[in-house]
Formats: C-alpha cells, sequence, structure tokens
C-alpha cells in the first residue's frame, strides 16, 4: 500500500486532525527556530559587551603594573580574574610582547605571540580578543583573553529546553481543541456517510440527517434529505402503481380462468350437445332409408342422401372447431421431435386412404424439431392432407418436405404440384371458414389452416405459403430451435 | 350362468332408440335393458337402502354406460359399480359423444373396460356396436363372483 493510499482509506477525522496538527506543529517549529537564532545572536552579544567590560576593567588597572612591571600587581589581577568562571586563558604582555603573566586552565597552553596574526572574536567554542594597553594614548602592552562559549551553548540548549516544552504544551493543547473542533466539520459529513450507508443496505428511505448552519456542510445536508425525499416519494408512487398493477394482473386473470373454464365449458357442449341431434337426423335417416326403401322413390332416396351427407359434413365442421378451441387452450408439452418420422407416418395414413394415384413423396432425413408432438403432429397432418388433397388431379402427385437450419429458427418447407392459389388471396389463407375452393371442387372445413396458424403461433414460430394457379403451392413453416436439437 | 343381457345406460330417446336398433340384429331386444339415468342405473343395478337391484348382474354381458347423463353422471356410476363386489366384474363401455381427453383418462382411471365415441354417421356406429356386441356378448369371459367373496 503507497502513502497515498493509506492517505485514501484515513478517516476524514483523522485527516482534519492530521493536518491541523502537521500545520501548527510546523509553525511552532519554525517560531522556535527562529527565537533560538535570535536569542542565540543577542546572548553573544551579551556576552561579548560583558567581555569587553572586563576587558577594559583590566587594561585600565593593569597599565600602571605594565609599566613598572609591578609583578605582584599583575599575578593579583590574573587570580582577580581567575574568579570569572568562563575565562579560559589570560595573558598580559609588555611592549615588547614578552609575556609578563598569565594563567591557563589548561596545563601547557601558551600565550599566542602578539606579533603573529590572531582570530579575534567569536570561534567556534572561544571568544578570543587582544587588546592594547594605553596610557595616555601610549601602548605600554597588551593583554590577551580567551573565554570559553560554554554559557552560551548552555544557554541556548537551555532555551531549546523551555522551547520544547511549551512547544508540547502547546500541542497537547492543540490536539485536544483540533480534536474538539474538526467534529464541527467531520460529524456532518460522517453523519451523511452513515445515512447514504444505512440507505444502500436496509433500503430505508425514511432516514433523514440533522442539518446544522448554512455553510456548505449545512446545504449539502440539505439537499441530501431532500433527495432522499423525492426517491422516497417516487418509491412510494413506484410501489402503489406495481400494487395496482398487481391487482390489475389478479383482476385479469381470474376473468381469464373464468373465461377460460367458460369456453371449455362451452366447447364441451357445443361437442356434446350439438352432435346428439346431428346423430338423430343422420340415424333415422338411415333408418328411414332402411326400414322405408320401398316406399320411397329416387327423388326420396336422393333427398335423404343429402340431408345425411350435409348431417356428415356439420359433424366435421364441429369436429375441426373443438380441434382449433382445443390447440389453443391445451398446454404445451415441449419435447425435442424427429420430425421425418413423424411425416412419414402422416404419408402412409394418407396413402392408406387413397392410394389410387401414384404419389411422389420426399422427405428429408433426420429433421428435428422443439415443440409438442401432438399439436405438431396434427398441424403437419393438415399441412401434408393440403398437399395431399390439392394435388389429387394431377397425374402424378408430388409433395417434397425439406428445411432450412438458421442459427435459432428452422424452416420447414413443404412443396406440392397442386393446383395451387392465388396469391391476392393469401391473406384469407390462414383465418377460419376461410376458403379458397369450392367444397365441390375439394371438399374441407375451412378450419385446418386455421388450427395450423394456431398451432406454429402457440410455438413461438410463424408459417407463410407461396403459390401461383395451377403452379403447386409451398407452405413455409418457421420454428425456433432449441441447441439440443442439433 | 350364460350372460346375454346388455344394460344400456343412456338419457336421450333417439340415441336410446338408435343403438337399441343397432344392437338388436345381434341380442333380442327384450335381453337390452334401456336406462334413463344415472340414479336408474344405481337403483337397477345395486338397489337402493328399499328396494333390490331389478336386473339379475349376473346375466349382464356389459353396460354400456353415456357420460354426459342427468342426475348423477356416468364416471360417478361407473365408480359405484367399480367398488360394488357384486358388479366390479362386470365389462363397461363408455358410449359418450365426446373425445375430451381428461374424461378418456378419468373413465380409463376408474376401471373402464372401453371408451367409444358415437360417430355422426349411423352406418359408422351400427358396424361399431355390432363389433362390441359380438366381442362382449361372444368372446368375452368374466370372473364368477363367488357368492360371499367381499373384494373391493
Amino acid at each position: 500500500m503507497t502513502s497515498m493510499d493509506y492517505w485514501r482509506s484515513l478517516p476524514l477525522k483523522a485527516k482534519l486532525l492530521l493536518l491541523t496538527l502537521s500545520v501548527s506543529c510546523l509553525g511552532i517549529v519554525l517560531v522556535c527556530i527562529s527565537l533560538v537564532v535570535v536569542e542565540h545572536q543577542a546572548y553573544k552579544k551579551q556576552l561579548e559587551s560583558e567581555l569587553i567590560t572586563v576587558a577594559s576593567i583590566l587594561a585600565e588597572q593593569s597599565a600602571a603594573a605594565v609599566l613598572f612591571r609591578d609583578q605582584n600587581q599583575l599575578d593579583t589581577i590574573i587570580a582577580s580574574l581567575r574568579q570569572i568562571e568562563t575565562i579560559e586563558q589570560v595573558c598580559i604582555y609588555d611592549a615588547n610582547g614578552e609575556v609578563l603573566s598569565s594563567f591557563q586552565e589548561k596545563a601547557g597552553e601558551v600565550c599566542p605571540s602578539t606579533s603573529g596574526t590572531l582570530d579575534e572574536g567569536f570561534s567556534e567554542k572561544h571568544y578570543t580578543m587582544m587588546r592594547p594597553i594605553l596610557i595616555e594614548g601610549d601602548a605600554v602592552g597588551s593583554f590577551y583573553l580567551k573565554s570559553r562559549l560554554q554559557v552560551l551553548r548552555e544557554h541556548i540548549r537551555k532555551f531549546i529546553l523551555y522551547a520544547l516544552v511549551i512547544s508540547v504544551t502547546i500541542i497537547s493543547i492543540l490536539v485536544l481543541i483540533a480534536f474538539k473542533l474538526q467534529r464541527l466539520v467531520s460529524q456532518p459529513i460522517q453523519e451523511l456517510s452513515d445515512a447514504v450507508e444505512t440507505i444502500a443496505r436496509d433500503e430505508d428511505y425514511s432516514v433523514r440527517v440533522r442539518v446544522a448552519g448554512d455553510d456548505e456542510l449545512g446545504r449539502l445536508g440539505a439537499a441530501f434529505n431532500d433527495m432522499i425525499s423525492t426517491i422516497q416519494q417516487q418509491n412510494r408512487r413506484i410501489t402503489r402503481s406495481k400494487d395496482e398493477l398487481e391487482r390489475v394482473v389478479e383482476t385479469r386473470t381470474a376473468q381469464l380462468r373464468l373465461a377460460n373454464s367458460e369456453l371449455e365449458a362451452f366447447s364441451y357442449s357445443v361437442s356434446h350437445d350439438l352432435r346428439q341431434p346431428l346423430r338423430a337426423i343422420e340415424g333415422f335417416g338411415l333408418a328411414l332409408e332402411e326400414d322405408c326403401a320401398d316406399r320411397l322413390d329416387d327423388t326420396g332416396r336422393d333427398y335423404l342422401r343429402r340431408i345425411r351427407a350435409a348431417t356428415i359434413r356439420m359433424g366435421s365442421l364441429i369436429d375441426g372447431l373443438l380441434i382449433l378451441s382445443r390447440v389453443s387452450r391445451k398446454q404445451l408439452d415441449v419435447d425435442v421431435i424427429d420430425l421425418s418420422a413423424m411425416l412419414r407416418e402422416i404419408v402412409e395414413e394418407l396413402e392408406e386412404v387413397d392410394a389410387a394415384k401414384k404419389s411422389v413423396i420426399e422427405i428429408e432425413e433426420g429433421m428435428k424439431v422443439t415443440g409438442d408432438e401432438r399439436l405438431l403432429r396434427i398441424a403437419f397432418q393438415n399441412l401434408l392432407q393440403n398437399a395431399w388433397k390439392y394435388s389429387s388431379r394431377q397425374s402424378e402427385r408430388r409433395i417434397r418436405v425439406s428445411s432450412d437450419r438458421q442459427s435459432e429458427t428452422i424452416t420447414v418447407r413443404i412443396d406440392d404440384n397442386g393446383v395451387g392459389f392465388d396469391m391476392k388471396y393469401v391473406d384469407k389463407l390462414f383465418v377460419s371458414f376461410n376458403r379458397l375452393h369450392s367444397p365441390s371442387d375439394f371438399p374441407g372445413s375451412g378450419l385446418g389452416l386455421a388450427t395450423v396458424y394456431r398451432i406454429v403461433n402457440r410455438h413461438a414460430g410463424s408459417v407463410r405459403a407461396e403459390s401461383a394457379v395451377d403452379r403447386g403451392a409451398t407452405f413455409f413453416v418457421e420454428l425456433p430451435r432449441k441447441p439440443d436439437d442439433s | 350362468m350364460d350372460r346375454r343381457s346388455i344394460v344400456l345406460v343412456e338419457d336421450n330417446p333417439d340415441d336410446q332408440f338408435l343403438a337399441v336398433r343397432a344392437l338388436s340384429r345381434l341380442v333380442d331386444k327384450s335381453a337390452i335393458h334401456v336406462l334413463n339415468d344415472g340414479q336408474e342405473a344405481l337403483d337397477c343395478l345395486l338397489g337402493s337402502p328399499l328396494t333390490l337391484p331389478s336386473i339379475d348382474l349376473d346375466s349382464i354381458a356389459v353396460i354400456l354406460l353415456d357420460i354426459k347423463l342427468p342426475k348423477i353422471n356416468g364416471l360417478e356410476v361407473l365408480r359405484a359399480l367399480r367398488s360394488s363386489p357384486r358388479a366390479q366384474w362386470i365389462p363397461v363401455v363408455m358410449v359418450t359423444s365426446t373425445d375430451e381427453p381428461h374424461e378418456l383418462v378419468d373413465a380409463y382411471r376408474l376401471g373402464a373396460n372401453s371408451y367409444l365415441v358415437k360417430p355422426i354417421d349411423y352406418g359408422e356406429f351400427k358396424a361399431r356396436m355390432e363389433v362390441l356386441a359380438n366381442y362382449w356378448l361372444n368372446v368375452n369371459s368374466i370372473p364368477l363372483v363367488e357368492s360371499g367373496e367381499r373384494n373391493g
């Protein structure tokens, strides 16, 4: 983790605290350093002036003694200087530069010569000075004074210590104050952050933050509260409309269920109650024909035959309607189906009923579709029956079933060489009870292709047709593909 | 005992007439018992608390039972027959107008022996009835119900 990352991960509180502290520490340190520097200079000056005073007193007192070479007097003066703690070495010279008297703390230290150059003033550890001893303006000798600067250093050390103690005290007080004051800034932000977290975690939009003051933080808090209120209101509105929608869906579902069960009851009674009278008409018609044939002439028998044929046709219409209504109601049992095998079975059934005409039937091998087997069988039965029926007038019946697999769909194509139809009626092809041929040409209920349309629709597919009169017809059934029907 | 009689439970008089007419080539009319609804079927076949069965169960070769009947429907009659020890083995052929898949399933679940949809074409109906009567009268065998045997 880099220091930048560490800084970013620090809580706001700590950041504020650190910032305040580092800035104030820096200030305090700078102030201390400048104070130390100033104090150092001032103390040096004071020291120098003290020494200069001492030196001038020394020069004055020793002038006569040097002139008269009063060794005793000189030694007394030197001895009095020894009392001053900071003085390390004193040398008194005559006019020729010979040492008359000297004192040195460290044994073996020699007095510097008066003729050589001497670094006067402050050196690292000492303050040194060489002064002439004057009597009425004439130099009668000179003296050398070397003073330790330990006092200065100790003074400065002490000064730094005091500065440190004071700084630490000030910083401690600052820490306390900063700790208290940072809350003014960080507390509202902390509250805001806590509120956001609570909302994100519990989705509780009733949470509000305390708004204090009219600064940026206060405005931020107020804006936040406004925003949450808006969200809360919107949520309430969404929940309300969702509830409403659910109620509507429930009502509609109930209505739909009722309608469905009514439809079921309806189709049941259609199938049962409409067929019963038809059976009676047909049955008594045949009974009449059988039992009273001798009392009927050819016309009567023809009428009877027509009555019975119409009755049977009505029966097949009812059956077609029933199949159509069942196709809409039946639940889909979806499975992968071997369409080629299914089509071959259907063709076999057709050939059993009508094998008079030579038929060339081609069915592509290995076609597989996904769907409800019973419904798809009804659909393809209708399509093949149509192809079979409408190509019955050709000298040779030709039906070809092939498929085209796309990535998500499979299109099954059924071609016949039958009578076809005019494309301008193509819209009516898949509508219940719409027929493009008269029953005398080709029998049929007008429900077959409507049933096909519904079945394919229920499989989320589509069906369409292309044809021209006397050119055969082609039906395309497009069904969605599942990944597993290869 | 020879089982020569057929019971027809059918509420519609036209259907009754046409069915009896279709059957009469193989069976004597007196051997065809026509019952008009589910209640009558139960009374005549199983008896009521006050009456004994009016039809000798041991003479019945097959019961032709319509599903849609007034009062008590055919499926309930079938259930009652199958839970009666005396009538449980009697062949029951459901003869009905519809081929509603769930009724077909219910009928077999309750123990129907066969299911026949009445076609509108009467010629076809006659042919089927003849095949049916011939089979249940002349081909089929039924286990004897021993007196005192109780079986549910």
